[in-house]
């Protein structure tokens, strides 16, 4: 808690005027800029692909010239504010974890905090990130009683069938109806997002992930060329189609006696790999390396010459493009939105089934050994220009500038459309919340009004203390340099 | 403004790809936009009459429990001597015996490899076992409470009802767990009786009406279908006239019960059935449809 109280700068900084902004040039800055507070209960040190994206985004977007705070749940003993590199703000609060690192939702309990850094930080657009998380919807929740624009971005796919998903989409409908825009990952995930939430499909953007294409780079002399090695890399769990791997792998390594298989990753179904590497006696030629580290990957994916995917459900699989950035021929299950994801000479699609992804892998292998495969280096050198989160940040700015020239809707429109829009047994209790949560924000205004709330020192942004220094010195040295 | 389309000229198709940079804004919506949107894939048209006969195994099976409790009662009134319940069920089971391999001409039972031996020697075994038996269950309850027998008999032929293999494929349905629920409220109510012999007598009963019949029905409607239909009526009429001997009103509210079963429930199912909506598309989780289990065998 650094950087609790910084009264010396308050005043300063309070009462700079927009037009000292324009004094250093950050670069590609944007026409306006935004305090854009990211809100997930998944982040660093949880690791996955919505954690990854958040910091990726947040980067870019600070390098864009953008005010960027995250506010997470408390990791163990991680907990309070901690910058990350080029001075990105994290808060982690101190609230309840309940049930896979989601914290438990009452609505209520975490608007006094949620308000008090939305003011401290002097948000003005709160972007909240993934379905499952709960703290992303209560800060969607507090933001709109606030009167801030809300963007919400949605990781993940999800059906209609089963009891528990009718109840989430209903949830999702009520988090979303007056929500500003939502941003989607693939064009399946919007189709499957407008349909839950029941939305206008025009205030819903596509922006696919991003990799960071230096992070993923071939290196063909890692190959052992005298065997054929099959990577797969995931968490073992049933949604990742592990069943049909334990399928294929007896399959192919009885019909191709140089057949390697290099398994990265952990997950409950790792005991029916083992299983089927014991009955087939395969302990030399599937190697089951277990979790892996973030950094670790790489190293793992240039080992093999094929990726092996078998998800059964993607809403944009980042393991793909990782694979085929490092120069690997991907094979891949032909769902969700992965057909999307990369170019047909670049993935094998195959239907979810163990044939389908053996003929797949043999056609895969056939092509090795002609050699009519693409070099490691080609593949990279087109791969790293389809997703970079530079583009992302850009078009992610093009929403924020979009939202922030819409009105929030003020409250007698926002119960008007709780009620039209989420069916009236639930709209009617979602209002009643809403209209409890107002009275609590103005309750909370009494005790603690706006003013006596000290505003932070902008770590990042026009006015960043951090952002300033680190450009004005990369600027310098460039000077030199030139 | 970023919303506005910004292609102007019409002649670039778009692509549902993501890899390419397309002059479209991000929040574009095709007009292929939820073209791969099915729905009701999985819903199945009903008939009527199909559904009706369909719940001809749910009508049996409550007239069973009614048949059997009538005569329960009638043993426990003294109205009905133990003796010809037992020379009734023995002819009848010898008769159902004779049908069960009849009807499919010894298909079902050259399948299965069991010799007629066999089939004695458990019914010797059963029956011995089951009078030699008799005094210790007519004694067994002795201890517990009237009220507290007939509370536990009718929930556990409710719970025989609720479990009982009706042909769903569901996780609630144990056909084990509902004969054994059956043969306890047997005992329990054989218990109540006033000799051994009668126990006896109606412990069998229980067995021959919870654990053969079923066994013949379900073969009868299989390969006779209008045979089955026959039967089913018969056994509702006899039920219900046994339960008019005893109470006129339970007779009517069991009559009623029967045809909402039969004729109602099939009708609110069929226009149910227009109102469903179950959506499917590309996001949808791949099931998985081969039997993986041969891998690891």
């Amino acid at each position: 808690m650094a950087c609790r109280r910084g009264g010396n700068h308050k005043h300063c900084l309070s009462t700079t005027s927009p037009s000292i902004s324009n004094c250093h040039k950050l670069p590609s800055c944007s026409s306006r800029t935004h305090n854009i507070c990211m809100v997930s209960d998944f982040f660093y040190p949880n690791m996955g692909g919505v954690e990854s994206h958040i910091y990726q985004l947040s980067q870019c977007l600070i390098e864009r010239g953008h005010k960027v705070i995250i506010i997470t749940h408390a990791y163990e003993d991680r907990k309070g504010i901690r910058y990350l590199t080029n001075g990105l703000k994290v808060y982690y609060l101190p609230l309840r974890v309940m049930y896979n690192q989601s914290t438990a939702t009452t609505l209520f309990h975490s608007m006094p905090l949620l308000r008090y850094i939305f003011v401290r930080e002097r948000v003005t657009i709160v972007h909240a990130h993934s379905s499952f998380s709960a703290m992303a919807h209560d800060a969607l929740f507090h933001a709109k009683t606030m009167q801030l624009r809300t963007v919400f971005t949605d990781h993940s796919l999800f059906g209609f069938a089963d009891v528990s998903s009718v109840l989430t989409n209903k949830l999702l409908t009520v988090s979303l109806c007056d929500t500003n825009h939502i941003i989607c990952v693939s064009y399946t995930s919007k189709e499957n997002t407008v349909l839950r939430a029941t939305l206008d499909p025009k205030i819903v953007s596509v922006i696919p992930n991003a990799v960071d294409p230096t992070d993923f780079t071939p290196d063909p002399s890692r190959r052992d060329n005298s065997t054929i090695t099959i990577v797969v890399v995931s968490r073992l769990v049933y949604r990742k189609g592990i069943d049909l791997l334990s399928g294929i792998i007896p399959d192919l390594c009885q019909k191709y006696p140089n057949l390697h298989f290099i398994v990265g990753g952990e997950g409950p179904k790792r005991i029916v790999l083992e299983e089927v590497r014991e009955r087939y006696q395969l302990h030399d030629r599937v190697r089951l390396l277990g979790a892996l580290e973030h950094q670790d990957v790489r190293n793992v994916l240039v080992q093999g010459h094929i990726f092996l995917n078998t998800s059964l459900t993607e809403a944009f699989c980042m393991a793909i493009v990782e694979a085929a950035s490092c120069g690997l021929q991907v094979v891949s299950t032909k769902v969700g939105g992965i057909p999307e994801v990369l170019p047909d000479n670049l993935i094998i699609l195959c239907d979810p089934s163990v044939k389908s992804l053996c003929n797949g892998l043999e056609k895969a292998i056939s092509h090795l050994k002609s050699g009519s495969l693409l070099s490691p280096e080609i593949i990279h050198s087109q791969v790293k220009t389809f997703y970079t989160w530079r583009n992302v940040a850009e078009r992610t700015e093009k929403v924020y500038d979009r939202v922030a020239g819409e009105i929030v809707l003020p409250m007698g429109k926002r119960l008007d459309r709780l009620i039209s829009h989420c069916g009236p047994v639930t709209g009617c209790i979602f209002a009643l919340l809403s209209v409890i949560s107002f009275l609590f924000l103005m309750f909370l205004r009494w005790l603690t009004p706006d003013y006596l709330i000290d505003a932070a020192i902008d770590a990042t942004g026009p006015y960043g203390a951090w952002t300033q220094q680190y450009f004005r010195k990369k600027r310098e040295t460039l000077n030199s340099n030139s | 403004m970023p919303s506005v389309q910004l292609d102007q000229t019409p002649r670039q198709r778009w692509q549902k790809v993501l890899y390419k940079k397309q002059p479209f804004a991000d929040n574009y919506v095709d007009q292929s936009f939820l073209e791969k949107l099915r729905k009701n894939v999985h819903a199945r048209k009903y008939l009527y009459w199909a559904v009706v006969f369909e719940s001809g195994v749910m009508i049996q099976q409550l007239c069973s429990v009614c048949v059997f409790v009538v005569i329960w009662w009638y043993m426990d009134m003294g109205l009905l001597a133990p003796q010809w319940l037992f020379g009734a069920g023995l002819v009848s089971s010898l008769i159902g015996y004779v049908f069960f391999d009849a009807i499919d001409s010894g298909a079902g039972r050259n399948e299965s490899g069991r010799t007629r031996w066999a089939d004695l020697k458990s019914s010797v075994v059963f029956v011995a076992f089951t009078y030699g038996f008799s005094p210790v269950l007519k004694t067994l309850t002795e201890s517990i409470s009237t009220d507290t027998i007939y509370a536990m008999s009718a929930f556990m032929l409710l719970g025989h009802l609720i479990f009982y293999d009706y042909g769903a494929n569901a996780a609630i349905v144990s056909s084990t767990l509902s004969l054994n629920m059956a043969i306890f409220a047997s005992v329990c109510l054989a218990s109540r009786l006033p000799r051994s012999l009668h126990a006896f007598v109606m412990v069998t009963f229980a067995i021959q009406i919870f654990a053969l019949w079923p066994m013949l029905q379900k073969k009868l409607k299989a390969q006779t279908p209008h045979c089955y239909v026959v039967i089913t009526f018969l056994s509702a009429v006899s039920a219900l006239v046994g339960l008019l001997t005893i109470s006129s009103v339970g007779a009517v509210l069991f009559a009623l019960l029967l045809v909402s079963i039969s004729c109602l429930c099939p009708y609110c199912l069929i226009r149910l059935q227009l109102f469903k909506n179950n959506i499917h598309g590309p996001w949808d989780e791949a099931e998985i449809k081969e039997d993986l289990s041969k891998f690891l065998m």
